[in-house]
């Protein structure tokens, strides 16, 4: 019964599932390496863009007026800006004028702030689901033997991918993505070396949220049903993502994501449904046992 | 003197109007509705059914005579407040009570109305229990919890499937139902090769449904709600599985047309109360009409109806053997028979359980419309 066709298709199902986690986890694990706070209001910058995209899919008609192609890749665009700007006005106001006062006070008002944007989305779209329509993208489906992929499956996790990469490429290969990853490390140090920290705070505050943006603008291309406190259990799984990859480390978020997928699919499928979160937290336990600071731990600069 | 006089008038008065009234008592039916709070829209529309039906009744002269008159108690869909909504209506003395909505509210009224000695009719509360506790007149309209289960599980055998999938979402509701039908399926010879929940809001169940095609079935069976079964209707068909699917009440919402696409949607089954549209007797017709006329609109469920239901059957029991609560609730178990109300033909068994099935089959269309089968 449990053929390998079986396995591939947990697998393709487990990619795409942690792609989404993934994009969602480099958020958090960003704006914790920069300033060592979780962002609890991150979730509700997801459930943002699946709104945005809503209503420009949706609402406003582009899906119908401009043809799918054409459409996905404005409403993409709109939505990651539109999400960046909301993330960027969440910095200025939720946690730049407590930068210096205790870190719980930033918990705090993260916390508050995940509140207040949970109940302006339900005020603003209403408490019940929406649904982008099937229609959005043509149904193709490839089949090899009984295994199948259905085209939106893979546009996914090639949205997620390409981000990721170019995510890694500016990073690891510009100055500004350097001047992040100096304030990870030290942000006195960063500082002294010239590094404007206020300014990389505020970049990572726009990079985070747009890539949340576009996830949750992918979950409703995807799967096609969206509502207001979605972001919730989309931020616990990130977040339980980027533990798993080391919090503070861009790769490790990405890796985290896509094992938490794969890690789920599976158990799903060998174990059982009911018990997924069950083993996969079980999983998470261990792993924190065994690596405290996760499978790819943020850098520490050696003291000498 | 004067005093003497005065008392005398007033005596004399007081017989007059007794006997004035003798002729023709006003029969009392209360009506307890959430007319405020979260199920406001069910509990107006309640009453509205309620007194259109009253005032066709007493315009055709009452029963046997006399007028009914029709009191509202606002219950506030909270166990709280219809605790005091029965006081309130037990005061002015009624002979029976309409009512309510939610289970858990009408459990909360249930032992008030029984020791004041009147008959209650539920109209919305499906909860197992509610008739499980012996209560002598208490009664309902609508179908139990397990009804479904039984409905839902002879359907799947009558539309000719023989292995099933059984998915429910870990809900009490759901749960409750999935069990209920499985005990069915086995009294009924219908196999089952699959049996596992899913977790609502995780969005992709992909997974569920690769095991669930490895397994075989014929059909689906899914018993949470509209939001996760288009979920799976549109997963299911985007892996290229075209296996039927059947499920229960809570999947009756358009929405779920929406979410699964009409493509997706085409084809699958529910049962649930008949939505009005659907109710095609005669008595139901020109009741929806006198309503459409009076209101401008139609009721928004089936709820409000069976609350109009209630009242026709108290009615029918004044009418056979007086306004006397006791053989009122006896008439009504053992003497009323197939009663045509406004949702079909209605019975009581000896807990006041409405015998005969409301429950209807419905498929989903090629156009995403809900078609009764």
């Amino acid at each position: 019964m449990y053929d390998f066709d079986f396995f591939l298709q947990q697998l393709s199902n487990g990619l795409t599932r942690g792609s989404i986690y993934a994009l969602i986890a480099l958020g958090y694990t960003m704006v914790y390496g920069v300033m060592k706070l979780i962002n609890f209001a991150h979730g509700e910058l997801v459930t943002l863009g699946a709104y945005f995209g809503y209503t420009l899919l949706v609402t406003l008609g582009l899906g119908r007026s401009l043809g799918p192609p054409l459409a996905i890749g404005f409403s993409m665009v709109m939505v990651v800006g539109l999400v960046a700007l909301a993330g960027h006005l969440l910095e200025r106001v939720a946690y730049r004028p407590l930068r210096h006062s205790d870190r719980l006070a930033a918990v705090v008002s993260a916390l508050g702030a995940s509140i207040f944007l949970q109940n302006a989305i339900m005020l603003k779209w209403g408490a019940q689901y929406r649904a982008y329509g099937a229609e959005l993208l043509p149904n193709v489906v490839f089949h090899i033997g009984s295994f199948s992929l259905p085209l939106v499956r893979v546009l996914v996790f090639a949205a997620a991918a390409a981000v990721m990469a170019a995510l890694h490429v500016f990073i690891h290969r510009t100055s500004l993505g350097l001047a992040i990853r100096a304030a990870a490390i030290d942000q006195g140090a960063a500082k002294l070396m010239g590094i404007d920290v206020r300014r990389v705070i505020a970049l990572v505050f726009v990079i985070g949220p747009a890539l949340g943006g576009l996830a949750g603008l992918l979950v409703g291309l995807y799967y096609g049903q969206i509502n207001f406190n979605m972001g919730q259990i989309y931020g616990l799984k990130a977040f339980t993502a980027a533990i798993i990859g080391g919090i503070g480390n861009i790769t490790g978020a990405m890796v985290g994501g896509l094992l938490l997928g794969l890690l789920e699919t599976l158990s799903e499928g060998y174990i059982s449904v009911a018990w997924k979160d069950a083993f996969t937290f079980v999983v998470l336990i261990m792993i924190l046992v065994f690596r405290p600071t996760g499978l790819l731990p943020e850098r520490v600069a050696e003291k000498l | 003197m004067g005093k003497i006089f005065c008392v005398c008038l007033s005596l004399a008065t007081g017989l007059f109007l007794s006997g004035a009234a003798k002729a023709a008592d006003p029969v009392k039916i209360g009506v307890m509705a959430p007319v405020t709070g979260d199920w406001a829209s069910e509990g107006q529309d309640m009453v509205r059914v309620v007194e259109i039906l009253a005032a066709e009744l007493n315009a055709g002269g009452g029963i046997n005579g006399a007028p009914v008159v029709v009191e509202v108690a606002d219950d506030n869909g909270t166990p709280k407040t219809a605790a005091l909504a029965a006081q309130k209506l037990l005061t002015s003395d009624m002979v029976a009570v309409i009512g309510t909505y939610g289970s858990s509210v009408t459990e909360a009224s249930q032992d008030i109305y029984d020791e004041g000695g009147v008959i209650q009719v539920a109209n919305g509360s499906t909860k197992i229990s509610l008739s499980e506790k012996g209560l002598a007149r208490f009664f309902r309209t609508c179908p139990r919890d397990d009804e479904q289960g039984r409905v839902l599980a002879n359907n799947v055998k009558n539309l000719g499937f023989s292995k099933v999938a059984l998915v429910h979402d870990n809900t009490s509701y759901s749960k409750g139902l999935a069990d209920e039908t499985r005990e069915i399926f086995k009294t009924i010879g219908v196999g089952e090769v699959y049996y596992d929940s899913i977790v609502p809001n995780d969005r992709d169940y992909t997974v569920s449904l690769t095991k669930i095609k490895a397994a075989g079935p014929d059909v689906i069976v899914f018993t949470g709600y509209y939001p996760e079964a288009g979920l799976l209707l549109r997963q299911k068909r985007d892996l290229g599985f075209n296996v039927p699917m059947i499920g229960g009440d809570a999947t009756n919402n358009t929405s779920l047309v929406e979410i699964a696409g009409k493509e997706a949607a085409d084809g699958y089954y529910f049962i649930s109360p008949p939505s009005l549209a659907d109710l095609k007797t005669d008595a139901a017709v020109r009741f929806m009409g006198t309503y459409q006329e009076k209101h401008g609109v139609q009721p928004s469920s089936v709820w409000a109806i069976l609350a109009g239901d209630a009242f026709l059957v108290l009615a029918e029991a004044v009418k056979a053997v007086g306004p006397d609560p006791e053989r009122m609730a006896q008439w009504l178990k053992t003497d009323l028979k197939d009663f045509q109300g406004l949702s079909g033909p209605i019975s009581f068994d000896g807990r006041g359980d409405r015998i005969g099935e409301v429950y209807r089959l419905y498929r989903v269309s090629p156009d995403g419309r809900f078609m009764i089968q």
